[in-house]
């Protein structure tokens, strides 16, 4: 009989084990009543932003309807999706991490582990198992999402489905790493608490870094590699190849630290060379994808981008920009000269310099004592320029005037935006009752043995 | 009966304190050796430094005389540890029917597992609501399901009351057609009933090994029982 079992063992290819762990993976998932809580929740917050969103994107909607050149700044996915999708960062980052450390370090409390490391799987075969069935959690913390893009075409709103999948895709990644950094807390904690406190703190940590990101230094370079940070620039419908190669260097890097230390079996030394070799060989990657960024301008409004004519007419300039700026960090000039210039520069220039310099607020009020205070200087192929403007409608002609540059704007077609004035308080039921009490009725159906012996 | 598996020298320290120096042992075919020793002997430790789930100092395993790693020892030897409460939330029969689905094993197999230990009317039941004895029950079928030649098992009857014992005591002699068993036992009577020889384990290091006649001998004992035997040694 021992033989006979032994072949079938043997025979069984990793395949087929993964595949029957998985299943059991989600149904340990799916009996879990915290995953029902954080979707009852999600469902509340959810609505309660859409509702909130759709009442004030109606009400600008209103007189932007009456005065058409203020139609163009009513984007939906500004106005109502990222708002929308705001609970989704709430929960992905305070409660989806306990859904998590549930899954990942109940085996190792409970003793499961010791069984399954038994197993002819490996500790990443194990980790990807449990990745792939969080994945079905995934899938069901899209419902209240998808609830919102329905009822929102329901409405009569207008989706830019580029927009829309970009921001979903960056949840997404978010998602991901949390889940990696969740993994990796379990794997290096004894109980269930630390395992949560050592998520969190990663997770609020990164939050509390974001605040840092707009400031210099290293906390301002620390804080680019925020989830926040990154969270946010799919959210803006700018899709980036530094953003992409970040996510998943992390959520690579957590997840290979936390199946290299999940087996308690492996000395220290043993543990520590693969970690190493991982953690470089990601960092060469990261490094070489950040030497030749990708940037995909996806907002219907083209916001994060020049006129077409401008972007080749920059991509020409090859020598080296040097852009000086005598403006405090916490100018709200600077905010703007950054978001509606620099950034836009940075993506099409080759060869940019931004030097900020010496600015101190010691006048009266605050105010710089320096005669400089506000000014922006260009260098470009030894010719010298300066200007107060922040606007891009005054810093091209001075860039392409450096650049004995000729450019006339390509015509393309101008956005109107999409005004609408709607009433979404009636998907209050679905989202304050229909989805909840679908969520506690599937609690309640999963948790029942005649569900089971039908799996 | 030929030497199928095989401890040299395994050795193991945890912080300053030394658990296990220099164990050396072999396990023969289709016997059941006995891992005997009081609470703290070290008995747990041997086993999870076997079976590649604690690395160890010193020393080497060996399967029908060839080293093997620790981390591949799984493919030879399933350890059944104690205390454990595997997918505690599940039904036991969810549980029961997932390890044998892993493990390759027949349905009849499970079915006949199920009514050797009486598991039947627990089948519904979620595994951390189980008593202690039908906890001990659901490890031991997923113990017997596993496929490896060589099964080594933490305390097997602890919680079982004495019918109990001689009921999983029967099972266990069935399953050495296929099998060979390393049972880590401290209460000496059970031990005696069931094992071959012993393996007497105190404060980390190997005080006898043998069958009951042998250790006796050692001890400079005309008869007596494993405990009085154990008490000389020890």
């Amino acid at each position: 009989m021992g033989a006979a079992l032994r072949r079938c063992f043997l025979q069984l290819s990793e395949f087929q084990l993964s595949r029957v762990l998985l299943m059991q993976e989600i149904r340990t998932l799916l009996i879990s009543p915290a995953l029902w809580i954080m979707l009852v929740i999600l469902s509340l917050l959810v609505g309660y932003s859409f509702i909130q969103a759709v009442e004030l994107f109606s009400q600008a909607s209103q007189t932007a309807l009456s005065y058409p050149e203020l139609a163009s700044g009513m984007n939906p996915t500004e106005g109502v999706f990222v708002p929308a999708f705001g609970a989704y960062y709430l929960v992905e980052t305070l409660l989806l991490p306990f859904v998590a450390i549930r899954l990942f370090g109940q085996d190792k409390q409970n003793g499961t582990l010791k069984l399954l490391l038994q197993l002819p799987l490996s500790p990443f075969s194990l980790n990807v198992v449990k990745l792939l069935a969080m994945s079905v959690v995934w899938l069901f913390i899209l419902l209240p999402g998808v609830s919102v893009f329905i009822i929102w075409q329901y409405l009569g709103g207008a989706v830019h489905f580029p927009e829309l999948l970009t921001l979903m895709l960056g949840h997404t990644l978010f998602v991901l790493t949390i889940i990696c950094i969740a993994m990796f807390a379990t794997a290096i904690s004894d109980t269930l608490p630390t395992a949560a406190m050592i998520c969190l703190a990663a997770t609020l940590g990164s939050w509390v870094l974001d605040f840092a990101a707009g400031e210099g230094g290293w906390m301002g370079a620390l804080g680019a590699w925020s989830l926040t940070t990154l969270l946010r620039q799919f959210e803006s419908g700018l899709l980036s190849s530094d953003s992409i190669a970040s996510f998943l260097a992390l959520s690579l890097l957590f997840f290979t630290a936390a199946s290299v230390l999940l087996h308690p079996g492996r000395k220290l030394c043993q543990k520590t060379k693969p970690l190493f070799v991982a953690a470089v060989a990601l960092l060469f990657v990261v490094f070489t994808i950040m030497q030749v960024p990708q940037y995909r301008d996806v907002t219907e409004n083209r916001k994060h981008s020049f006129n077409p004519a401008d972007v080749r007419a920059l991509q020409q300039m090859n020598k080296p920009l040097k852009i000086t700026i005598h403006l405090a960090p916490e100018d709200g000039r600077l905010y703007d000269l950054e978001r509606e210039v620099l950034a836009k520069l940075r993506r099409t220039v080759p060869n940019l310099e931004v030097v900020f310099a010496n600015t101190q607020s010691t006048g009266l009020f605050g105010a710089s004592e320096n005669d400089n205070y506000g000014l922006i200087e260009y260098e470009y192929a030894d010719k010298h320029d300066m200007s107060y403007s922040n606007s891009s409608f005054e810093i091209l002609p001075l860039l392409y005037a450096l650049g004995g540059l000729k450019v006339t704007p390509d015509v393309i077609p101008s956005y109107t935006g999409h005004p609408l004035v709607a009433d979404a308080s009636n998907s209050k039921w679905w989202f304050y009752l229909l989805l909840p009490l679908m969520f506690l009725l599937s609690a309640y159906l999963f948790r029942q043995p005649q569900f089971l012996r039908r799996q | 009966m030929s030497e199928l598996f095989r401890s040299e020298g395994i050795s193991k320290h945890f912080g300053m304190c030394q658990v296990l120096s220099n164990i050396s042992f072999s396990v023969y075919s289709g016997e059941i050796l006995g891992i005997i020793g009081p609470n703290g002997a070290g008995k747990t430790t041997l086993m999870e430094c076997m079976t590649g789930l604690l690395p160890f100092d010193k020393g080497g395993i060996y399967w029908k005389n060839r080293q093997v790693s620790p981390l591949l020892a799984k493919k030879f030897i399933f350890y059944l540890p104690d205390g454990i409460l595997p997918y505690a939330e599940q039904r036991a029969g969810v549980v029961l029917r997932f390890f044998q689905r892993m493990y390759g094993a027949e349905k009849t197999e499970l079915n006949r597992l199920i009514e050797r230990l009486e598991l039947s009317s627990m089948l519904k039941k979620q595994v951390y609501s189980l008593s202690k004895g039908y906890r001990r029950r659901l490890l031991l079928a997923i113990g017997l399901l596993s496929p490896q030649p060589l099964l080594m098992l933490d305390e097997p009857f602890d919680g079982f009351d004495l019918r109990q014992t001689l009921g999983v005591m029967e099972l266990l002699r069935e399953t050495l057609a296929g099998k060979t068993l390393l049972l880590s036992i401290h209460q000496l009577t059970e031990a005696e009933k069931i094992c071959d020889r012993f393996l007497l384990l105190n404060t980390g290091k190997v005080s006898a090994i043998g069958s009951l006649e042998q250790l006796q001998k050692q001890a400079g004992l005309n008869g007596g029982s494993l405990e009085e035997v154990f008490l000389a040694i020890v």
